[in-house]
């Protein structure tokens, strides 16, 4: 058995009921084909880097799973039919699961789902990214790198 | 046109690997805002020699920076926006 975590983005448009069916599609989508979630975090909508299929925003979900190697291929497999799902990506965590850590995590907190950020969820354009940067980075390395490219 | 490049220093400035230093920070393709940082304003991902890393660690953030990228939490490049 081995620990997956799939970071799925869906449709943000549709209603709230929509949401839930498609949740608990996919939990059963993962119990009928022998696995085991073990988390089901969705994050929130969030502005999205880029445009997905012409939307600019998304509901982000995060789900931790346990199980075979060939229930990862038919989840995607229904990821990718399912209209209502734009992007997945799906990470292996561990190759071999232990229940009984996952009791021991499972009393600590699980990861806080960021808050909705409206202008700082893209890095800004212009200027304002290196008054972010720490003061640690030579700017000037960077603008070298910068002019480079734009010569070209 | 080639600008006239400053002489290089023949050593790099002796950076720390905040990773190393600091253990209990997390290279995690989810945690744009620490990613962000790493990543320069046009979205290209910083060389190691200007952000200090090992490499080691540089190759974890090559590779959560990417993934971060696909799940447009990054943006792959700062024309997206116009």
């Amino acid at each position: 058995m081995r620990k997956y975590e799939t970071f799925f983005i869906v449709d943000p448009d549709l209603p709230d009921e929509t949401n839930s069916v498609v949740d608990s599609k996919i939990q059963s989508i993962i119990t009928s084909n022998g696995g085991e979630v073990l988390t089901y975090v969705p994050w929130g909508k969030r502005k999205l880097a880029y445009a997905i299929r012409k939307r600019t925003r998304g509901l982000y979900v995060l789900m931790e799973y346990s199980g075979g190697s060939k229930l990862v291929a038919e989840l995607e497999r229904n990821l990718r039919i399912d209209e209502r799902i734009l992007k997945f990506i799906t990470v292996m965590l561990e190759e071999r699961f232990d229940p009984e850590k996952e009791k021991e995590r499972k009393a600590q907190a699980l990861v806080a789902p960021f808050v909705e950020e409206e202008e700082s969820a893209v890095p800004p354009l212009g200027g304002e990214d290196e008054e972010e940067m720490p003061e640690d980075f030579e700017a000037e390395g960077l603008k070298d790198e910068e002019e480079d490219d734009e010569e070209k | 046109m080639m600008t006239v490049r400053r002489k290089r220093r023949t050593f790099a400035r002796r950076k720390i690997c905040r990773f190393c230093v600091d253990s209990d920070l997390r290279i995690d393709y989810k945690d744009s805002k620490t990613l962000r940082y790493f990543v320069t304003e046009r979205g290209k991902i910083v060389p190691r020699r200007i952000s200090g890393n090992c490499a080691k660690h540089q190759r974890e953030l090559t590779l959560a920076i990417k993934r971060a990228r696909q799940i447009a939490l990054l943006p792959y490049t700062a024309i997206h926006m116009l």
